[in-house]
């Protein structure tokens, strides 16, 4: 398991505007946000975090559009699917390193910025676990939508299982709510972390099926 | 139970201003449901044409 | 014995044979219930206290959400069937009821905006039950859309088979949202266990309202699963004769 993940780690560090691109997207879209808005208004802080979410969002769905792409066409998977029976192995490895250099990011550049426009540190134990928790989240189910259009190499896919992801935004906006209150976040915060645990496990299952279904 | 609820015809049509809703949607209810049965009726004729003159 | 008998109905020649034969029963005598229900519901039924009369969609609305939601849980049920036991009439019925399931969803979605309008004062709230149901529908739609994108029929049927039961999240999340969240949809009034909510008088209504609404979509259904298998097996030597 370890050489597969010094493998991934390697593969995705040499395509250096596969992960830097995203991270300057991520940037942009919180940069140009405060500058289109009055910057001092006190609505600003509570709609924050909201943009924060769909902000990476949108720099996720960006980013995983080619995680299997290249496999796919110059025979790794297929390789990987015979051989070494551990495409399950491959799978996780490789979304786990697209948050390593993606998503990990983001969330710290995003932490950073919510207590830049909130003027408080507490809203480090809110953004930055809802952030970490809900891009590996993302991640795996845009990957999902991947797969499933592998050999069309269109969108149909990600635009497919996006619906799925309302009742993680569903959450985050509870988490929203309850920060600007002053409630408790942890109990959703370990329900959200509750749904990440079941999906690292069943998700790259389901994917190196679709995978093995695409290879035939 | 079984009285009518309505004191004359333009009463039922009209239901103290909640009328154009409740018609409204039983007018699409029915267009829709009416309008995928015939689809679907035409379309086992056209697999009828199809298989009885090979 | 029993295995005889679950391969039987796992054949698409009996499954048709048997639905031809069950097909005009079902639809006429859906049809008079639902009739005798809509016309009881809207003529005959008193008139509510709080919202007037235009309670009266309700008897539109609650058996098209129920059945959306059955309708999902019959596809995904199909599809563990067709993932596990490879069964092919699985994967047709799957593809089947589909776009029945959307057109089911679209008039709960539209008759229930349109009761909003009296009673809420708005036609859309972003609460979790409608916005479950519109991603249920979105769904539905994308159903339709990734099996219709595959030109190889086995690899979609296992696609489409996959993406149902991913999606088989929200129902749950629909039932049970409205008893999780107070939100602006109300609760049911109908469980398995407690006495119902509701006056009997527009109970009854809405019971035979819901019986018949299911037999017509049964009988959309049937019709709908017909003309895929025919689609499907036009090759087979017993199609010519019972088309």
């Amino acid at each position: 398991m370890f050489i597969i993940f010094k493998l991934e780690l390697f593969k995705l560090r040499k395509k250096l505007r596969a992960w830097l691109g995203p991270i300057l997207v991520f940037l942009l879209i919180t940069i140009s946000f405060p500058l289109t808005i009055e910057l001092a208004s006190d609505d600003l802080k509570n709609v924050f975090y909201s943009v924060l979410w769909i902000a990476s969002l949108l720099t996720v769905m960006v980013s995983v559009e080619g995680i299997f792409l290249e496999d796919y066409e110059d025979g790794t998977l297929e390789n990987f699917s015979v051989t070494n029976d551990s495409l399950f192995s491959m799978v996780l490895m490789k979304i786990f390193i697209y948050w390593l250099l993606i998503g990990i990011p983001i969330s710290l550049l995003g932490t950073f910025f919510s207590i830049s426009m909130s003027g408080q540190m507490s809203s480090l134990n809110v953004a930055l676990p809802a952030m970490l928790i809900s891009t590996y989240i993302f991640i795996n189910l845009f990957s999902l939508g991947n797969s499933l259009s592998l050999n069309k190499g269109s969108v149909l896919g990600a635009l497919i299982t996006m619906p799925l992801l309302f009742p993680i935004l569903i959450l985050l906006g509870k988490i929203v709510l309850n920060a600007n209150f002053g409630f408790e976040i942890y109990n959703l915060l370990l329900l959200m972390l509750g749904v990440l645990l079941l999906i690292i496990v069943f998700i790259p299952f389901i994917i190196s099926f679709i995978i093995r279904t695409h290879l035939e | 139970m079984f009285n009518f609820a309505f004191n004359s015809f333009n009463d039922f049509i009209y239901m103290d201003g909640h009328g154009i809703y409740v018609w409204s949607v039983f007018c699409i209810v029915i267009v829709s449901v009416i309008s995928m049965f015939m689809f679907y009726k035409n379309e086992l004729k056209k697999l009828k044409k199809k298989h009885f003159y090979e | 014995m029993l295995k005889k008998l679950y391969h039987q109905f796992a054949s698409p020649k009996t499954y048709i044979v048997l639905v031809n034969k069950m097909y005009p029963y079902v639809f006429y005598i859906s049809l008079c219930i639902y009739t005798v229900a809509l016309i009881w519901g809207l003529a005959f039924a008193p008139a509510d206290y709080l919202q007037g009369n235009s309670f009266r969609i309700m008897y539109l609305h609650v058996p098209a959400s129920f059945l959306s939601q059955s309708l999902y849980l019959a596809m995904a049920i199909a599809a563990a069937v067709f993932l596990i036991w490879k069964v092919k009439l699985a994967a047709y019925m799957i593809k089947a009821i589909a776009p029945i399931g959307a057109l089911v969803t679209f008039i709960a979605l539209i008759s229930g905006s349109i009761w909003g309008i009296p009673t809420w004062g708005t036609w859309w709230q972003w609460d979790a039950r409608i916005t479950s149901t519109l991603i249920l529908f979105i769904m539905y739609l994308g159903l339709i859309s990734l099996h219709s994108s595959f030109t190889n029929f086995e690899k979609a049927d296992k696609f489409i088979s996959v993406l149902v039961l991913i999606g088989f999240v929200n129902i749950p999340i629909i039932k049970k949202s409205v008893d999780w969240w107070s939100t602006l949809h109300q609760p049911a009034s109908i469980t398995l266990t407690d006495k119902p909510s509701i006056d009997p008088s527009m109970l009854y209504p809405l019971f035979f309202s819901m019986i018949g609404f299911s037999g017509l979509i049964i009988c959309l259904v049937i019709l709908s699963s017909k003309v895929q298998i025919f689609n499907r097996e036009a090759s087979k030597s017993w199609v010519k004769d019972n088309v």
